[in-house]
């Protein structure tokens, strides 16, 4: 028998676990995404279309749709644990940051995973007058998936069992995610308009690495507050 | 006078002394009487700087040591914070007016992110309300609270991130950029709105201590308020 | 059925001293004396809120050693497990896991040394039993046997590849046996077990309790129904009130 599962074992585990029941229940790729393109479609519908100058909302709308459906990735019902499998995990002794780090990771691949199937919407809909270069706007993508993945299973995790987890999660992540929301968008913007990216950039990575440590930090105090 | 009406007194004082300091100070160039809204918006929005640092403070100390009284003073400190970022925003929006030619401006970093900061603590709130139990609520909030003061140090530099119509920092490497006597009402609001601070909070934490109190029960077990069930009446 | 052997009634000896074992887990068997308690509690007290839910608790569990809990509904017998699987830190009092003081930096290790299995499983509803299992294997990396070895142990092979929401409550209990058999802690906890069990997985509760003393480890048993812990433990303590009797 192999000795005990390191940190990536374990967190890879997790990840693994997640992205499997995902791919049995299907709620983030058809419940979710279908959800958010419908949001999408329906914002022109709330203005008058023809004189509403749409390609300024492009992108505004697209960091939208990613926040509020992203956060419906990471707090969805087949992607919660309840308290008893929460129980075990911990009983396996299982490092409470390799689980934060495991469902981290697979929320941000779910989320990447919608935003980048959102975007030709984006540019069906609202016909943006320039989208910028794929690479770098991916990246950007990615980045905002990643930390708003992490700061949504922190969420998750502080109100694990709560009765009003569904509402309350949200109203805890919407705020303390716009860091993410300011990073991504003025990445996109600095993109477009050919300006440095530095400055956008920097703050994403700076709001993604301090979420990194803060959720490895208080994963250990989190396991005992929620089991 | 006892030993509890000190500190409220003396906060008294120093407001109304504050007030004097305020209306005494010389008008701004640009802004005439309006800026003297600004006495109350700063110590609003340093108080609230504070606060949410002292909860913060409580928070760790409270994981640390498991003492329910770092837990009390971060509650208390929390509350005490929301009102005074509301109360920051409301002045904020009423000096903006007459000077901006509006209350509120999209494009201004600071007011957005004080806003949010009021949000991110409206939550700290809604989850200590929304669980029962004291200790689960302490472990629970306390981690939150770690996690929320990012928000402070956020807003105080946004203003050096974008540029926009808020007032740049007055308190600069380079100097201080104002009258004297606008010095001195805006220091003595600042001391002022700390001592009232020092006295919410001490008033606050001795509700949560008789708060906690009366919560007590009368010792008996969880399990005797089950009893052997009367079979005669199933009918 | 299972094969196991029926185990009807087997007395487990109490303090037995054990040297290190040869298994695969053989860095976390700790050598033992016979004064040494596996588990001990006292003045063990909890609240939940204000109100109290365990008073005064004093509980050894020695080396080898299986002890049957029991007492009316709301008693606070599931909150002892809590207490003693390190999930629920007491309000007042000491809990000593293995001969020492139950320590944060420690809980990792001890838990590792902690099975708990209880009325609800903690099945992945979407996840097959094997993969429920092979989940387990994959996180800890300590095994004694394969999670397909477990499944048939439990006789439950022929389902292996069935997922746990298609499957019955004593399907998913036996699952939860398995995981304790692939996994083969040093203290087993085991709340209200027998529920929802036919004969023959009752049999394996039986024989895992007894395998576990035998090794030297321990077993704790929570259940309403005396008679079920009588049938199987020799030693049984009862919770009123919050308090032992």
């Amino acid at each position: 028998m192999s000795g005990r599962s390191g940190f990536w074992t374990q967190a890879l585990a997790i990840a693994k676990r997640d992205l499997l029941i995902e791919s049995r229940g299907g709620e983030v790729f058809g419940v979710v995404l279908p959800f958010a393109a419908v949001a999408v479609f329906v914002v022109p519908l709330a203005t008058d279309a023809l004189a509403t100058r749409l390609d300024q909302l492009a992108y505004p709308v697209y960091w939208l749709v990613g926040l509020l459906f992203g956060l419906q990735v990471a707090l969805r019902q087949t992607g919660t644990e309840t308290m008893i499998q929460r129980r075990t995990l911990a009983l396996l002794g299982i490092d409470p940051a390799a689980r934060f780090a495991g469902r981290s990771l697979a929320a941000a691949l779910l989320m990447t995973g919608v935003m980048v199937a959102i975007a030709p919407l984006i540019v069906l809909f609202y016909d943006p007058r320039a989208i910028p270069a794929i690479g770098p706007s991916l990246l950007a993508v990615v980045g905002f998936a990643i930390g708003l993945s992490m700061l949504s299973t922190l969420a998750g995790d502080v109100t694990v069992g709560l009765r009003t987890r569904s509402s309350l999660a949200p109203l805890i992540v919407a705020p303390i995610s716009v860091p993410l929301l300011i990073g991504a968008s003025q990445t996109f913007e600095s993109l477009i308009l050919d300006r440095s990216t530095m400055a956008p950039a920097l703050l994403l990575t700076v709001t993604v690495l301090s979420l990194a440590v803060t959720g490895v930090l208080t994963a250990p105090a989190l396991e005992d507050a929620t089991t | 006078m006892t030993k509890r009406m000190v500190l409220p007194t003396l906060s008294a004082a120093a407001i109304a002394y504050a007030l004097w300091l305020a209306l005494d100070s010389s008008p701004d160039v640009f802004q005439g009487d309006f800026v003297r809204i600004m006495y109350v918006h700063v110590p609003s929005s340093w108080l609230a700087f504070l606060a949410f640092g002292v909860t913060a403070l409580g928070s760790a100390l409270w994981l640390w040591r498991k003492t329910i009284v770092w837990d009390r003073i971060a509650e208390a400190s929390a509350e005490i914070g929301v009102i005074f970022t509301a109360l920051a925003i409301l002045t904020g929006a009423i000096w903006g007016e007459p000077v901006w030619g509006t209350y509120w401006d999209w494009g201004d970093a600071r007011m957005a992110s004080t806003a949010l900061m009021l949000f991110v603590y409206l939550g700290y709130l809604a989850l200590r309300r929304a669980t029962p139990d004291p200790v689960a609520r302490a472990k629970r909030s306390s981690i939150l609270g770690l996690i929320a003061v990012v928000q402070v140090p956020l807003v105080y530099f946004s203003v050096s991130f974008w540029r926009t119509l808020h007032q740049g920092m007055t308190v600069r490497p380079d100097g201080i950029q104002m009258d004297g006597s606008m010095v001195a009402a805006l220091l003595g609001g600042l001391a002022a709105f700390t001592l009232l601070y020092l006295a919410l909070m001490v008033e606050r934490v001795r509700l949560a201590r008789i708060e906690d109190a009366n919560t007590l029960s009368d010792g008996v077990a969880a399990g005797t308020a089950i009893t052997a069930p009367d079979l005669d009446g199933i009918s | 059925m299972a094969n196991l052997g029926l185990v009807a009634h087997f007395p487990c000896a109490p303090g037995v001293e054990f040297r290190v074992s040869s298994s695969a887990r053989t860095d976390r068997r700790l050598s033992r004396t016979v004064n040494s308690s596996l588990v001990s509690l006292r003045g063990v007290g909890v609240r939940f809120g204000p109100t109290p839910v365990l008073t005064g608790i004093d509980l050894d569990l020695a080396h080898g050693e299986a002890i049957g809990v029991t007492g009316p509904n709301g008693a606070g017998k599931s909150t002892l497990l809590g207490v003693i699987s390190t999930l629920l830190a007491p309000n007042e009092g000491s809990l000593e896991l293995f001969g020492g003081p139950v320590q944060r930096r420690d809980l990792p290790q001890m838990r590792r040394n902690i099975g708990m299995s209880a009325h609800e499983t903690g099945l992945y509803p979407e996840l097959t039993l094997l993969e429920n299992l092979q989940l387990v294997e994959r996180l800890t990396g300590e095994v004694v046997m394969s999670a397909m070895q477990a499944l048939e142990v439990v006789g439950l092979a022929g389902a292996a590849h069935r997922r746990s929401s298609a499957t019955s409550a004593g399907m998913q209990r036996r699952t939860d046996l398995a995981r304790l058999i692939m996994t083969r802690p040093q203290l087993i906890l085991l709340d209200e077990a027998h529920a929802a069990l036919d004969a023959d997985a009752r049999d394996i509760v039986d024989r895992l309790i007894h395998r576990t003393c035998e090794a030297g480890g321990g077993a704790v048993v929570v259940s309403h129904d005396r008679s079920v812990l009588a049938r199987s433990l020799e030693r049984i303590v009862e919770i009123r009130a919050g308090g032992l009797t």
